[in-house]
């Protein structure tokens, strides 16, 4: 027997312990010819069914299992009970938090069959998901009742048998491995010997050999394989230095760099006195022989009445929607709903759609807005059951493409809920189905360029500050394509990576390509099974405070597990609040709910659309979308589906937006090449742009079936070989060409879904979205300032940030009032009858949830009079206090000598004093401030109450709360601008196309996204004084001028203006220059919003991005106020 | 007792003061004195950077004749003379400071018998050489 298997293997799921990739460790295992391979990744299982999937795909045997860390068996209570000269070293901890484990000793694990990978999931589960902080660890006790089904190798020189033997106490080993012994079955403890290549492994390996003959027990050669080939043990290096958080050589300061996959000749050459060794990794390989069952579909239990079935429960219930949902009720519906029924009845999906169903009604009872999206809307059990609320008649959407009769499948119901109120769903999901029975869905976070830079920069010992210099401007691309993008981006120009010495450093991060880094938590997928969960799947603790599972969605999707996604949606949450408050002004009955406008044709809201006045519109807002409704001009809800199905990166990618506009305005003829395509394809001017087309098409042409379509489709869409496509083809003409098309139609209809199918949109997710869309439209169009304002506590959400949504809200009359402490509360609300918002205070930089409340209290016992009657009654903290002052929301209040308010500069310097005297007596003294104005400065604008200039009130908003509220900051470069001659937004669409122009704004978003040129084009969000300015800037001046758009916020630009039917309104830019708005003392205006300090690091997410404003370049100035 | 008298004189052992070595200042001064002057004494931080791993040891380049059907050298010759090894008593490898070009240490090592005694050889993977790294006799 010449051949091996390795049985302790590492991937890269060791989180930061292991070098190899799943798919390399497979391709290396074959191309030697082994007949398995295990993986036993640190603690857990996280690569462990795709590394089960691609093993049987590649043709080799899998063996599932992990490396634990476990308590110490030869000796009572933990290492630190013993006396110093008797303690084990015990394994530094691996990777990220607790769940590393320490403080115990490691051991291999391997799964026989499906009893022992339950075991193990539970094992693990256990060790992970205890109370308390401590690490986690495999108690001894557990391991003996939950060994049925494993295999036990007693682990690496960080196992307690191995460590005793290095120490040299040959008593302590024989104790622990006899007790690991009884914890299994016999004959299924093998002690594990490494021959590692280093001075101290022949004594190693004959010192566990003579110890398991002692025992009566087999011996088991590994290699603890770490990475792929000799060659990534400096990746292993680096990885485990920055897992443990110290630099190179890292924890383990490992002395030579064996770790590799070894083929069987060499393995055995190591091994060349114990042949048994390696014989045994076969014997174990035939013993191991685990069948997961993928394929098959588990549905978590559902209660349903005595008597009834779960298709019953089902089936009345969406007979009793279909009745609400359509009156008067059509055939069709009758029809659709059997036939759906039918088919989930064939499929037996009925528990699944129980599932959501219930949690969408508890939502519904309780209040929570929430809505489906995605394929889902293609069904009408889910519009009858009130999970979608798209008409999926009205919009022939198609069931096939949501659930193919051809494919067992688990379907896919995601649902949006009010992103506020999601917890109280999530809460009911764990007590309908049982906290065993449910937990969330991992992700895995992979390294991209920068963090592949900042690991290995850590590694090899640079300060925190070179780390952050070396990833600073380093766009967000993968890890491989680092030094191209160092080559080629132009914000890259100047990078400190490019410096000669970096080049290991670029080499090794290059190579750190997608390697997962630690577990996070998914969005909003849970999971929910029958048995308990523990049983499916390990589990461990997120940093979060949640149980997650250790699968993503992928994996969950293979297992066959139910998985649901709870998203959190902030515009349901807008909208909830802003139906309240519209509701409050005028009344209950005056505002409809909006997802159920019928039908939906409010000229006004198509009005507010077509003229790309859509800021805050969900899913309407974003630049790309405002460029197309220039184009598009919406008039129908079929063109908001349109709408939101274009300006997606398929149909971007595939380039349909310009035929469908010219065809739709005219200027080219809509043209099918097949007569029954005229009709399917009506909509969207014969471009196939959904994917319920795509079916239609094959159902029409070539007589498929909806659900060979479906198959078609999904045929299309993925990436196949040229032999399998060239059959599909013919299968597609023949069948064409049978139903009397000519062979040259049934091609040309075959070419054009060929080329779209990958690229179209699922057109019920865009009317799921859509009905979203128009709600938020409608809301926009009658009750602006409630709808601003709810946008605004709702804060982040959307495209735009809150300074562009209150100035978009300003523009639109609506005033905006400053922040007052007599006036303001914690959110933001309507003054005026819907005339004015009032900001609200608590995203104050310093402001606390505990001053905010005072103020609402004491505020409602009498108004504040001054700052020291403020400070006194509220105890204001130093830092908010100031803040408060600095926005201006003590403006006006009290009087001093000079028979007029304070200015802020007053207050400012009033503020310690009083608080000083405040701390000493309680009260601040006189009622009202009459202090002199000592020690201010001068009133820089005598005009206004505050003493400050424009320009300054605008700077301390900005810095503040993020908004300019006194002006625009380019209002205060006004007279400098028009000197310049800068064309204003609002001038813009007069102007012809082709005009030279030149825009001065402030950059809202830059965004550069993937072409199917493969070119690189950023579309540039700005905005001046009176609108939003698009600005496309092609690769050349990009190239040009990349680094300016990065590195500063506001821009003088030259181009281009295009202003046409066919490419809407937009600045072709050639040039970009910085542009630095200046007080009139010279110093320049910040527009970067301030961030405070926690005890947990910057309290703003995204502080810290690395963006920053510099000076020094800007050549152009501007006086202010 | 001629040098280093106060070192060679001083009792480690005295009864009753287990935690101090020496009694008094007057009994310590003259042996730190001793030290500070000893040549053979010298601070830690004194020594000269060394490859990490190397030690002080002397290594001696050596011409080796390889086999390889056994992989491991068949004999090597140091100082003129011809060493036939007679059994290669242990093998292990030395990866060590791959991210410092200064310290890098890539290694194959073998503690080989030959005649006279014990020989570790090494092949140092980066400057392609074979070194002999100790004798034990």
């Amino acid at each position: 027997m010449a051949s091996f298997v390795h049985l302790h293997v590492h991937s890269n799921f060791s989180f930061m312990d292991g070098a190899a990739d799943i798919g390399a460790l497979i391709e290396r295992a074959v191309s030697l010819g082994m007949p398995a391979l295990a993986l036993t990744d640190h603690q857990g299982l996280s690569g462990a069914i795709r590394f089960y999937r691609a093993a049987i795909a590649a043709g080799i045997r899998p063996i599932i299992g992990a490396e634990v860390v476990i308590e110490a068996a030869g000796t009572l209570g933990g290492e630190g009970d013993l006396p110093p000269e008797e303690r084990l070293p015990v394994p530094a901890p691996v990777g990220f938090g607790r769940a590393a484990g320490y403080g115990g000793f490691h051991l291999t694990l391997l799964v026989k069959d499906m009893t022992g990978y339950r075991n193990l999931c539970r094992l693990i589960s256990r060790a992970h998901v205890r109370s308390g902080d401590e690490a986690s660890l495999v108690g001894i006790t557990d391991l003996e009742a939950l060994s049925e089904g494993l295999i036990g190798l007693t682990g690496c020189p960080g196992g307690e048998v191995g460590s005793a033997v290095l120490a040299g106490r040959p008593g302590r080993a024989e104790r622990a491995l006899r007790r690991l012994a009884r914890c299994l079955a016999p004959g299924d403890l093998y002690v594990e010997l490494m021959h590692l290549l280093t001075p101290e492994s022949p004594r190693y390996v004959s010192g566990l050999a003579s110890l398991a003959e002692r025992c009566g027990l087999p011996v088991v050669a590994t290699n603890d394989v770490h990475y792929t080939t000799a060659d990534r043990f400096r990746l292993h290096d680096v990885l485990a230095s920055a897992g443990a958080r110290t630099t190179l050589p890292g924890p383990y300061d490992r002395s030579n760099a064996e770790l590799w996959l070894k083929p069987a000749s060499e393995m055995r050459r190591l091994f060349s006195g114990m042949p048994e060794a390696c014989d045994a990794t076969l014997e174990i390989a035939a013993r191991c022989d685990l069948d997961l069952g993928l394929g098959q579909l588990h549905f978590p239990s559902v209660e349903v009445p005595r008597g009834e079935t779960p298709y019953s429960v089902l089936s009345k219930a969406a007979w009793r929607g279909l009745e609400d949902r359509y009156r008067p009720m059509t055939p069709e519906a009758l029809r659709r709903l059997q036939h759906e029924l039918a088919v989930i009845s064939d499929l037996g999906y009925a528990e699944y759609f129980l599932v959501v169903k219930d949690i969408v009604d508890f939502a519904r009872r309780e209040g929570i807005r929430c809505s489906g999206r995605g394929s889902a809307g293609d069904s009408i059990v889910t519009y009858a059951l009130g999970i979608t609320d798209a008409d999926p008649i009205a919009y022939d959407l198609l069931f096939e493409r949501f659930l193919n009769p051809e494919r067992r499948q688990m379907p896919d119901i995601d649902v949006d809920f009010d992103s506020r109120r999601r917890d109280e769903v999530i809460a009911y999901i764990y007590d309908r189905f049982g906290h065993d029975h449910v937990a969330m869905v991992a992700t895995v976070n992979t390294m991209t360029a920068r963090s592949a830079v900042r690991t290995v920069a850590r590694a090899l010992g640079h300060p925190s500050d070179t780390v952050n210099a070396l990833s600073r401007y380093l766009p967000w691309v993968r890890a491989s394509r680092l030094a191209e993008v160092l080559e080629t981006y132009p914000e890259c120009r100047d990078h400190p990576l490019k410096a000669p010495e970096h080049a290991l450093l670029i080499e090794l991060a290059s190579q750190l390509e997608a390697c997962p880094m630690h577990l996070g938590t998914h969005l909003g997928g849970f999971i929910i099974t029958r048995e308990p969960i523990d049983t499916w799947m390990p589990l461990q603790w997120a940093a979060k405070g949640v149980v997650v599972s250790q699968y993503d969605k992928d994996d969950i999707e293979a297992l066959g597990l139910v998985k649901m996604d709870i998203l959190g949606l902030r515009m349901h949450s807008a909208i909830s609040d802003t139906v309240a408050m519209a509701r409050e002004r005028a009344g209950e009955s005056a505002v409809p709910e909006p997802f159920e406008l019928d039908p939906r044709d409010d000229p006004r809201v198509y009005e507010l659309i077509s003229s790309a006045d859509t800021v805050g519109m969900f899913q309407l807002e974003s630049s790309g979308q405002r460029n197309l409704a220039t184009r598009l001009r919406e008039r129908t809800f079929e063109d908001i589906i349109a709408a939101i199905s274009l300006f997606r990166p398929g149909p971007l990618e595939a380039e349909m937006i310009t035929p469908f506009i010219r065809r739709r305005h005219g200027v080219e003829p809509v043209t099918v090449p097949h007569p029954a395509m005229g009709p399917v394809l009506a909509d969207s001017y014969g471009v196939i742009l959904y994917q319920e087309q795509v079916l239609r098409v094959a159902e029409k042409v070539a007589g498929f079936t909806l659900a060979e379509a479906d198959s078609l489709r999904r045929a299309m869409t993925k990436d196949r070989s040229r032999e399998e496509m060239e059959s599909i083809h013919a299968h597609f003409v023949d069948r064409a060409v049978a139903l009397g098309t000519t062979p040259e139609v049934a091609e040309e209809v075959f070419r054009q879904l060929q080329g779209f199918a990958a690229y179209g949109f699922c057109k019920a997710h865009a009317a799921c979205f859509g009905v979203v869309s128009y709600a938020s439209a409608w809301l926009k169009a009658h009750y602006p300032a409630e709808f601003v304002a709810a946008i605004m506590n709702n804060q982040p959400m959307g495209f735009y940030s809150p300074r562009l949504v209150v100035n978009d809200a300003r523009r639109h009359g609506i005033r905006i009032l400053a922040p007052h402490i007599n006036a303001s509360s914690a959110e933001y609300r309507v003054e005026d009858e819907g005339g004015a918002v009032r900001v609200g205070l608590k995203d104050l930089l310093h402001m606390t949830s505990r001053l905010l409340a005072a103020i609402e209290r004491e505020r409602a016992v009498r108004p504040f009079a001054d700052l020291a009657d403020f400070l006194a009654r509220t105890r204001a903290e130093e830092p908010a206090a100031e803040s408060l002052v600095r926005v201006g929301a003590l403006d006006g209040l009290g009087v001093t000598d000079l028979g007029r308010p304070p200015t802020r500069d007053e207050m400012l310097a009033l503020v310690p004093e009083l608080k000083a005297v405040i701390a000493r007596q309680g009260v601040a003294g006189d009622d009202t401030l009459l202090i002199a104005p000592a020690r201010a400065r001068e009133r820089e604008d005598a005009g206004h109450v505050s003493g400050w200039s424009p320009a300054r009130r605008v700077g301390a908003e900005l810095e503040l709360i993020g908004l300019s509220l006194t002006a625009h900051p380019l209002e205060l470069a006004r007279a400098d601008l028009e000197r310049r001659g800068v064309t204003w937004a609002r001038d813009l669409p007069r102007l012809s196309d082709r005009t030279r122009v030149r825009v001065c704004g402030v950059r809202e978003r830059a965004q550069t996204p993937r072409t199917r040129s493969g070119k690189r084009t950023c579309f540039l969000t700005m905005e001046d004084p009176t609108g939003l300015l698009d600005v496309v800037v092609f690769e050349d001046t990009l190239g040009r001028y990349g680094d300016v758009i990065v590195k500063h916020r506001a821009y003088v630009v030259e181009g281009v203006l295009q202003n046409n039917h066919e490419r809407g309104l937009a600045i072709v830019a050639e040039k970009i220059a910085p542009y630095v708005v200046r007080a009139g003392t010279g110093a320049p205006v910040r527009m970067r919003r301030g961030v405070g300090l926690g005890p947990m690091g910057p309290t703003r997410p995204g502080a810290g991005a690395p963006e920053e404003e510099s000076w020094e370049h800007a050549d152009v100035y501007a006086e202010g106020g | 007792m001629g040098r280093n008298r106060a070192i060679k004189e001083f009792d480690p052992k005295r009864p009753g003061q287990p935690l101090d070595l020496f009694e008094a200042q007057n009994t310590r001064l003259p042996v730190v004195l001793e030290l500070l002057r000893s040549p053979w004494i010298m601070r830690a931080s004194d020594l000269p950077p060394r490859p990490i791993g190397a030690g002080k040891r002397v290594e001696h380049e050596v011409d080796v004749v390889w086999d390889g059907t056994r992989s491991c050298p068949a004999s090597f010759t140091y100082a003129g003379r011809r060493y036939p090894v007679d059994a290669l008593v242990q093998t292990w490898s030395v990866e060590r400071s791959w991210w410092d070009l200064r310290t890098r240490m890539s290694r194959r090592c073998f503690r080989v018998l030959a005649r006279g005694g014990l020989y570790d050889l090494a092949y140092d993977r980066i400057a392609g050489r074979w070194l002999l790294t100790g004798i034990g006799d």
